[in-house]
C-alpha cells in the first residue's frame, strides 16, 4: 500500500453527479457497445498463447482452403487450354465429342459441308494430337501439335514473343510456346547449360525437322505438353499415320450472326456437333469434374481444412471461454446480460477469422506467386475463392464463438460467490 | 429494526434448498434478514451455514424457493431474469474473495467496467475509473496490469470497480480472507471511508474476526438462519475466524 487511501478519500456525495448519471443510465441492449467490444479485445489479445493458437488454426485453414481452391481451378483451367490458345467463336466436332480434348476424326469433305451452312463466314480444318518431338539431344518429350489452315491461319496464335506468323508457311516450320521454348531446351556444346529454343532451332517429329520461326505465348496444357503450331497439311506429316487427321472445323458466323444460332444451324444441317466457344469450355469443364477423380481430391483438401479449423479453433477459443470463465461470471454478476457477453465472445472469435483469414489468404497468394514464376502448379486465386474463403472462415468463427456461447449462456452468476 | 422506508435490504422467510429429493441440502430456512441504508452489516458465521447463499439471493444472482427479498423497494422474487440483470447493474457493486480483476485488462479498464456496461463512453469510463483509483490511493497504478499489483492493492481495485458507479448496494464476499492484517484492515478502512453514505448499505461476509470493529451491526448465521444480531459488534466472540 503505497499512500494513504482515507486521506484520499472523499465521501460518498463527491461523486453525485456520477452516481445520477450512472444510475440514471437507461440500461439498453444495443448492438454495439465500443467499450464493452474493447474490453473483448483486450481480453483476446492479452491471451498471446491462446490467440496464437487460435490464429493458427484460422491461418492454416484458410491457406487450405484458398490454396487448393486455386489450384484446383488451376487445374480446371488447363483442361479447356486449347479453347484458349486457338480462338474460334464455333468450334464443330464429331457428334459424339463431349470435350475439347476429346477430338474424334472427321472426315475431310466436313470442312466444306460447313462452310455450305447459311449464316457461316468461313470454315478452316484444325488438327489437334499429342505427339513425340525428339530432341537436339536425342531425348524425346510430349508436345500438343496443332495444325491450322495455312491460308487463313485460323486458329494462329494472338502473340507473338519473336519470330513471324506468316513465316509458318514456308517448309517444316513450327511455332512453339515460350513453356515449349524451356521445356525442350538444349545444351549449349561450349557451356554445358542448357540454353531455351528460339527462332531457327530444330527439332524432329516423326522423323522430320521442324524449324522454329516464332515463339508465342500461350497457356499451358492440362497434359503437359507445350504447344507446337504448323499448318495443317505440315501437322498430318509430322503426325504418326492415321486414316483421318482432322480434328475440329473452326467456324465464324457471318455479320449479323449470333454464334448459338450458327452452331445449332450446322448442327442441324450437317449432323455434326457445333459449338461455341463458350459450351465448349463449359462442358470441357464439366466432364473433367464429373469423369476424373480431381474434384474429390481437392475437395477432400478443402473440406478437412475446414474441419481441422473448425477442430483447432473450437478448442482453443473453448478453452479460451474457460479460462475466462470466472471473470465472464463476475461480468454476469456485476449486470452484463448474456447477450452482451455473446455479442463479445462473437467478436473476439470473428476478430481472430480476420485476421487469421488476412494472413492464411496473404500466404496463399505469396505461395501462389512464386507458382506462378515457376508456371506449376497451376494457381488461379479468383474473387470467389476469397469470398467463399472469408465466409468458410466466418462460419469457423461463429462456430467456434457458438461452443464458448453455449457455455457463457448457462454460466451462472451466482458461481462467482463460490469461489 | 427500524421502519420500512429506511430499510435497504429485506429478508423474509426465505427458504433455499440444493438438489432435490432426499439429497436436498436445504441452504436457507425460514431466514429473516435486513438491513439499513446508511449502515455497515457483516453476515457471520462457520462455513457451509448458508451466508453465501443469502449474499447470493440479496444480489439477485440466486432464486428464493420462497419467502420475499426486497431491495430498495425492488421485490426481486418478481422480477424476471433481465430485469434482475438490469437491477444488478444499477443497484450493486460487488467485492470478491479472490478480486476477479481481468488479468488482460489494465487496472483502470478493470475499473470502467460497471460503467462500460451502462454504456457510458469509452473516455469518460476511463476517467471516472482513474478518479475512483486515486480515492483508493492507486494514483499513477491506472495502466497497470492487477497482477503486477499486490493482493491488498487488487483489492482496492476491486473496491474502486465496486464503487464506480455508485451502486446504492455494496456486496463484499470475504474482501479481506485473502489479505494479511494489516492489508485487511486498510481494506476495510476504505470500503467504510469510501462506501459509508446515508442512502448506501454495505453488507460484507466474512470469516474474519479482525474487521468486525468496522461493522455497524453483525448478524450470525448458523444452519441456514440468522440466529443473532449484534449491534455491538465489540460483543461478539471470534470462533468464526
Amino acid at each position: 500500500m503505497s499512500d494513504s487511501p482515507a486521506a484520499a478519500a472523499a465521501p460518498h456525495e463527491k461523486h453525485a453527479a456520477g452516481s445520477r448519471h450512472a444510475r440514471g443510465l437507461p440500461v439498453r441492449a444495443r448492438l454495439f457497445n465500443g467499450g464493452l467490444f474493447r474490453i473483448g479485445m483486450n481480453m483476446l489479445f492479452g491471451d498471446r498463447a491462446k490467440l496464437a493458437m487460435l490464429l493458427c488454426g484460422m491461418t492454416f485453414s484458410a491457406l487450405l482452403m484458398s490454396q487448393q481452391s486455386s489450384i484446383f481451378f488451376g487445374i480446371m483451367g488447363w483442361t479447356y487450354t486449347p479453347l484458349v490458345n486457338i480462338r474460334s467463336k464455333i468450334w464443330v466436332s464429331d457428334s459424339k465429342v463431349e470435350q475439347v480434348n476429346d477430338a474424334k476424326p472427321l472426315r475431310d469433305t466436313d470442312v466444306n459441308r460447313v462452310r455450305s451452312v447459311d449464316g457461316v463466314a468461313w470454315a478452316a480444318p484444325l488438327h489437334t494430337s499429342l505427339t513425340q518431338a525428339r530432341l537436339f539431344d536425342g531425348n524425346f518429350k510430349l508436345i500438343q501439335l496443332i495444325g491450322i489452315d495455312a491460308s487463313t491461319l485460323a486458329g494462329a496464335p494472338a502473340v507473338m514473343v519473336s519470330g513471324d506468323l506468316e513465316a509458318l508457311r514456308l517448309p517444316n516450320t513450327v511455332i512453339i510456346d515460350e513453356f515449349g521454348a524451356e521445356r525442350l531446351a538444349r545444351t549449349d556444346p561450349a557451356t554445358g547449360k542448357q540454353v531455351k529454343l528460339g527462332v531457327g532451332d530444330t527439332f524432329e517429329l516423326n522423323d522430320q525437322e521442324a524449324r522454329i520461326v516464332g515463339v508465342c505465348k500461350a497457356k499451358r496444357s492440362f497434359t503437359g505438353g507445350p504447344f507446337v503450331y504448323t499448318t495443317y497439311d505440315r501437322a498430318i506429316r509430322y503426325s504418326p499415320g492415321q486414316r483421318r487427321t482432322l480434328s475440329f472445323v473452326l467456324a465464324e458466323p457471318a455479320a449479323g450472326e449470333q454464334p448459338e444460332a450458327v452452331a445449332r444451324r450446322i448442327s442441324a444441317t450437317t449432323g455434326l456437333r457445333a459449338w461455341t466457344e463458350d459450351a465448349l469450355s463449359t462442358n470441357t469443364f464439366w466432364w473433367y469434374w464429373v469423369n476424373t477423380g480431381i474434384p474429390v481430391s481437392f475437395g477432400t483438401t478443402i473440406i478437412l481444412g475446414l474441419f481441422v479449423g473448425i477442430a483447432v479453433s473450437g478448442q482453443t477459443f473453448y478453452a479460451f471461454v474457460l479460462d475466462n470463465l470466472k471473470y465472464l461470471a463476475a461480468l454476469k454478476a456485476m449486470g452484463a446480460t448474456t447477450w452482451m457477453l455473446c455479442r463479445m465472445l462473437v467478436l473476439q472469435a470473428v476478430t481472430a477469422g480476420l485476421i487469421g483469414y488476412g494472413i492464411g489468404v496473404g500466404l496463399a497468394s505469396i505461395m501462389g506467386r512464386k507458382m506462378a514464376e515457376k508456371g506449376m502448379p497451376p494457381f488461379v486465386m479468383y474473387p470467389e475463392i476469397l469470398i467463399g474463403t472469408f465466409l468458410l472462415i466466418m462460419g469457423i468463427s461463429l462456430a467456434s464463438a457458438a461452443i464458448g456461447i453455449i457455455r457463457v449462456a448457462r454460466l451462472d452468476p451466482a458461481s462467482v460467490f463460490r469461489g | 429494526m427500524s421502519s420500512a422506508h429506511s430499510l435497504a435490504v429485506s429478508v423474509r422467510s426465505v427458504d433455499k434448498a440444493f438438489g432435490s429429493g432426499e439429497a436436498a441440502v436445504r441452504a436457507l430456512k425460514q431466514t429473516h434478514f435486513e438491513a439499513r441504508k446508511g449502515e455497515l452489516v457483516m453476515l457471520v458465521g462457520p462455513s457451509g451455514c448458508g451466508k453465501t447463499t443469502l449474499l447470493s439471493i440479496i444480489a439477485g444472482t440466486l432464486h428464493a424457493d420462497a419467502g420475499e427479498v426486497e431491495v430498495f423497494g425492488k421485490k426481486l422474487h418478481s422480477l424476471s431474469h433481465g430485469e434482475l440483470t438490469r437491477f444488478r447493474l444499477n443497484h450493486l457493486g460487488f467485492v470478491f474473495q479472490s478480486f476477479n480483476l481481468i488479468p488482460t485488462l489494465s487496472v483502470a479498464e478493470n475499473v470502467a467496467i460497471p460503467l462500460i456496461l451502462h454504456g457510458l463512453p469509452h473516455a469518460e469510463c476511463l476517467e471516472r475509473a482513474r478518479d475512483m483509483l486515486a480515492r483508493v490511493g492507486l494514483k499513477g497504478r491506472e495502466e497497470t496490469r492487477p497482477n503486477a499489483l499486490s493482493g491488498g492493492q487488487q483489492q482496492r481495485v476491486a473496491i474502486a470497480r465496486a464503487l464506480v458507479h455508485t451502486p446504492p448496494l455494496l456486496i463484499c464476499d470475504e474482501p479481506t480472507s485473502a489479505l494479511d492484517k494489516d492489508t485487511g484492515a486498510t481494506v476495510m478502512e476504505i470500503i467504510r471511508d469510501l462506501s459509508r453514505a446515508p442512502d448506501r448499505c454495505v453488507i460484507i461476509v466474512t470469516h474474519d474476526h479482525r474487521i468486525f470493529k468496522y461493522a455497524d451491526r453483525i448478524a450470525e448465521m448458523e444452519d441456514g438462519r440468522i440466529t443473532r444480531v449484534h449491534d455491538d459488534p465489540s460483543t461478539i466472540d471470534t470462533q468464526y475466524s
